[in-house]
Formats: C-alpha cells, sequence, structure tokens
C-alpha cells in the first residue's frame, strides 16, 4: 500500500465534515450554544454541497487504494448530505424543546454522514469498514441521545449489540475472503473471481457470511427483527436518518462491491439476494398491516422498501444504477418527511408515534396533514408522486433484466403495502369527536414547516417532471 | 515450527462459532457484549492469519483497526448499560425488552 499523489482537495468534503465536527466540539468547551453549532453544522453541510457541484461533478478521480470517486459516488455523497441537512434542519426544534444538552448531537450527526459519505466512495475493504463503524458508532449514541426515556436506552442498546454482532459477521466474511484471494481492493478481488468462475469454499464460505452482514445493516428479512425496536425508541429525527442515510450508504456499497467484482457470475448468491428480496417485499408488507404505531409501520415499511430496492440491484447494469439513485432519492425525501411530520407532532414527553395520535388530525393542521398525506402517497408509489416515478423505474429495470419474478412480487406486495398508508390517510381525515385529550399540542416551529413544504414540493414535482432529475442522475453516471 | 493458514482459519471460525452461541444464549448484557468481543476479535485473528499467509502487513492493520473499533463500541455499550441498570436496576436482557422485538 502507498499512498502516493493525494491531491488534497479531492477528499475535501471528509475534511469539512470532520473540521465542522471538531469546531463544534471545542465550541461546547467553550460555550454550550445551540444555535451555533446548528449553524456550523449546516454551513459545513451545505460548504459540502456546492463543493460536490461546483468542483467533483466534472472530476472522477481515485485516491489510491481505498476511494474511489465517480459519478455514481459523487451524487448519492451530494444526496446524503443534503438529507443530512434536511434532518438537522428538522431536529432543530426537536431538541430544543427536550433534552438539556443537545449540542453533542450535532457532532455525532456530522461523523454519522461521514461515515455514510466514506462508505459510499470506498473501494477498499478498510475504508468500508472504517466508514461503516464511524456511522454505526455515532448511531449507537444517536438512537440513546434522550437519556430519560426508557425506550431510547433499550433501542440504543439492542441497535448496539445488533450492529456489533453484524459487523463480527462482515469482518470475518472479509478475512475468509481477503484469506482466499490476497486482495483487500475490490478490483483484487475481482481479479481472482475472474479467475475462479467456479465458488471455492472459502470465498463462498467469507460471501456468505458478507450477505449476513450487509443483509443486517440493510434491515432486510430475515435480519430485520431490530429495526421496529430501534424505529420505535429512537427519537423521529434519527430514525429518519437510520431509515435514509445509513440504509442508503449501506446499499451503494453493495451495488459498487457486487458490480466490481461481478457477483452475478454466480448463481447461488444471485438466489441468495432474490430469496431476500422476495421475502423483504412480503414480509415487511404484510407485517405492517398488523402495527398501530407509526413509527413501527415506517419501519415494516422500510424494510420492504429495501426489497424494493434490490430488484434494482439484481438487474444490475447501468440501468439498474440509474434505478437505484433515482429510487433513493425518491425514499430519501419521502422517509425524511415522514418522519419530519412525526417530529413536529411530537410533544415534551413522547413521540406522537400511536395512530390515535393521527386521528382527525387534518381538522387540527391542515398544512401538515396535507404534507403527511403527499408522503404517505409517495410512499405507497402513487401516480405524481416521486415515489410512483421510482417503483415505475425499478420496474423497468427488472423487465429489462427479464426479472419477471421479481417484479410480479414487487407489484403485488406493492398492492398490499396500499392498505396501510390508506389507513393512516383515512384516519387523519376523520371527523374529531368528543374531547381531544389525546390530541396533542405541538409546538410549531417555522424552519420544520418550511422544510417540510420545501420536501413535499419536491415530491410532487419529481412525480410530475421526473426528466429533470433523470437527465441530471444521467450526467453524473456517465 | 510453521502453522498452516488453515489451522488458524479453522481456530478463529471455532472462536466465532463460540462468541456466536454465547450471544444468542446468554441473557445477562454484559455477557452478551463480552461475546460479540470474542466474535470481533476471532475476526481479527482470522485477518491476522490470512495477512500471514500472503505475508502481508495489511491483515495487523485491518487487526488494529478492529481493536480500535470494539474500543469505542465498548465504551458506548457500557455507558448505555450503566444507564440501563440506573433505570431497571437489572442487567437481564429479558427485562430490557419492552418493545417486542
Amino acid at each position: 500500500m502507498e499512498f502516493s499523489n493525494i491531491n488534497i482537495v479531492d477528499v475535501l468534503p471528509g475534511i469539512f465534515l470532520v473540521t465542522a465536527s471538531v469546531l463544534a466540539m471545542l465550541s461546547i468547551a467553550i460555550k454550550r450554544n445551540h444555535i451555533f453549532i446548528f449553524v456550523v453544522t449546516t454551513t459545513s453541510l451545505m460548504g459540502v454541497f456546492l463543493y460536490l457541484i461546483f468542483y467533483a461533478s466534472n472530476h472522477k478521480f481515485n485516491v489510491e487504494p481505498l476511494f474511489v470517486i465517480d459519478g455514481f459516488g459523487t451524487f448519492v455523497t451530494g444526496l446524503i448530505v443534503m438529507s443530512a441537512l434536511a434532518v438537522s434542519l428538522l431536529s432543530y426544534a426537536y431538541f430544543e424543546q427536550r433534552e438539556e444538552r443537545k449540542e453533542e448531537y450535532y457532532i455525532l450527526l456530522l461523523l454519522a454522514t461521514l461515515g455514510s459519505d466514506i462508505l459510499v466512495i470506498s473501494k477498499h475493504f478498510v475504508s468500508f469498514f472504517l466508514g461503516l463503524e464511524i456511522l454505526s458508532i455515532s448511531l449507537y449514541a444517536m438512537v440513546a441521545y434522550l437519556r430519560k426515556r426508557n425506550k431510547s436506552d433499550e433501542a440504543g442498546l439492542k441497535y448496539l449489540i445488533l450492529a456489533a454482532f453484524s459487523s463480527a459477521f462482515l469482518l470475518f466474511g472479509m478475512a475468509l475472503v481477503y484469506s482466499a484471494s490476497g486482495s483487500m481492493d475490490f478490483s483484487g478481488i475481482a481479479s481472482y473471481v475472474a479467475s475462479n468462475p467456479t465458488l471455492p469454499l472459502p470465498l463462498f464460505a467469507g460471501m456468505c457470511l458478507l450477505v449476513v452482514g450487509i443483509g443486517f445493516k440493510l434491515g432486510v428479512v430475515p435480519f430485520h427483527m431490530w429495526a421496529p425496536d430501534v424505529y420505535e425508541g429512537a427519537p423521529a429525527p434519527v430514525a429518519a436518518f437510520i431509515a435514509s442515510i445509513s440504509k442508503g450508504g449501506m446499499i451503494v456499497l453493495l451495488v459498487r462491491f457486487f458490480d466490481q467484482i461481478n457477483g452475478f457470475q454466480y448463481p447461488v448468491l444471485v438466489l441468495a439476494f432474490a430469496c431476500i428480496a422476495v421475502a423483504s417485499m412480503f414480509i415487511g408488507n404484510i407485517l405492517a398491516i398488523q402495527q398501530t404505531n407509526v413509527k413501527r409501520i415506517l419501519a415494516y415499511s422500510s424494510i420492504a422498501h429495501m426489497g424494493y430496492i434490490f430488484v434494482a440491484f439484481l438487474a444490475g447494469g447501468e440501468l439498474g444504477k440509474e434505478a437505484v439513485s433515482f429510487y433513493l432519492v425518491a425514499y430519501f425525501l419521502t422517509i425524511i418527511g415522514t418522519f419530519g411530520v412525526i417530529a413536529i407532532l411530537s410533544d415534551h414527553d413522547r413521540d406522537a408515534e400511536l395512530l390515535d395520535d393521527y386521528k382527525g388530525l387534518f381538522w387540527r393542521h391542515p398544512k401538515i396533514a396535507m404534507v403527511m398525506t403527499a408522503m404517505l402517497l409517495s410512499l405507497a408509489g402513487i401516480p405524481l408522486t416521486a415515489g410512483f416515478v421510482g417503483k415505475f423505474y425499478l420496474i423497468t429495470s427488472g423487465a429489462n433484466a427479464q426479472l419477471w419474478w421479481l417484479v410480479i412480487v414487487l407489484v403485488v406486495s406493492s398492492v398490499i403495502g396500499l392498505y396501510y398508508y390508506i389507513r393512516i390517510i383515512a384516519m387523519m381525515f376523520e371527523k374529531m369527536e368528543g374531547t381531544d385529550e389525546l390530541a396533542l399540542h405541538p409546538r410549531l416551529y417555522l424552519i420544520n414547516l418550511i422544510t417540510l413544504v420545501v420536501i413535499s414540493v419536491l415530491i410532487i414535482f419529481y412525480g410530475v417532471y421526473p426528466q429533470g432529475l433523470i437527465d441530471r442522475i444521467r450526467d453524473f453516471l456517465y | 515450527m510453521q502453522v498452516s493458514a488453515e489451522y488458524g482459519l479453522l481456530l478463529a471460525s471455532v472462536l466465532f462459532t463460540l462468541g456466536l452461541i454465547g450471544v444468542l444464549v446468554r441473557r445477562n448484557i454484559i455477557f452478551m457484549l463480552v461475546c460479540v468481543e470474542i466474535m470481533l476479535n476471532a475476526a481479527g485473528l482470522a485477518f491476522i492469519v490470512a495477512g500471514s499467509k500472503w505475508t502481508q502487513a495489511d491483515g495487523q492493520v485491518m487487526f488494529i483497526f478492529i481493536l480500535t473499533m470494539a474500543a469505542a463500541e465498548v465504551s458506548v455499550g457500557l455507558a448505555l448499560i450503566l444507564q440501563i441498570y440506573h433505570q431497571l436496576k437489572t442487567l437481564d436482557g429479558d427485562a430490557a425488552n419492552s418493545m417486542k422485538g
């Protein structure tokens, strides 16, 4: 391994995020000031985004041996940074009315964003591992951030044990692949794989363990049992972060890894992923129907959404990557928006997570109810929303690769999924009767409302006019 | 004496399996954490064996990263365990399972 010709400008996003988190940490040591740290966080995220637009979007280069900065990576990094910005905008009011010590949250948020950013540009096991752990360890603390809630601690501990457990699987898998191939670089592994058309046993065992580890991180069936509990216990903005940024980083890494080593030449692995996809789509949607807690519904729904993305991932090729990119945009916007609504409705003691909290919401807060309706319709994939175009894209890529079974399962399970989204919407439009003792009294903050309105406008805009985003994605990818 | 890489990997997988069984069987949260550590260190051992097989330093580099990460993780984990102990007065994993997951 040698590090030669590293241009400092090439790795600027990471340096930006690290500097911002160190600055935030130092400023806490001097004086706690929520607004200052909030401004540092949002400015640094904006800074990274501007850098990506003006510099990285027309530079493609490798930082040997760890990183590859290509169009796909740059696009998803931009998406991650903007999502982190949206999450931090939604967090401000949420934490302002709860925790006494809310400043450290932003350090963790910046570091977790950095971890996810490293994941999407890594092309080596070391950077993969480091990115993943920076992400996970920040998330443990973020999940358990509201220390006074029992559920929060419980969720944090569950997440910690299961994430460490899955990291052990990942690492053991990496070690086996390394011992078989003699390389931790994706391209080195690729050349070993290319010379071994039949899957040798150590490589096979290593790949199986990697699949298990990645499956846990993505929360796909049968490795999904942590997701509902963690979503329920975590503060709403953190749940949004886990559902979007942490899973998105992992999906992109999976796409890159499989694409590079050409894992599709092994039918066993393809079959394993197809089974995971089918199980996630069905079980996620079916279990969501039985829930009465909105956060748990969203957890199961995100399990199903991971299954949908797997269809495009298995289709592979350029169209698959396009579909994954588009779907990630639609899914990130929607899931962050939905958790944003939960955050805005939550009161001091608990999150607005029960279905009953949404009863008659339309008559109490029509604006928020409209936003929530747009989000849920997009999650369900109703036309004129970004979710519909995304799903259409997935189906196209699946049909193009002739994965008919997966496409049929996708369509059928989406129809099942409609039920529980529509149920929440019906709940919101129900007429209020009697006293509204269940009704929460949120302190509305302008900044949250503006963020949510922007997100819902984007969802409708990309649903009505997807061509702009598609062209953008193609610019980046090719 | 030269030990072949297969034996090293075998030892690592035995350790890994022991840790895995421990996590699944133990109900005390601290023991679950210890068993996860065993799994992580088994992976570290496998990396060292693989590194020595290819006579590269990469395996040992990875081991040091694993140690660092495990230390960070245990520090967060113990803090959470303390918090849970304050609230529940027990370290039983089943007691800390109010959400049926």
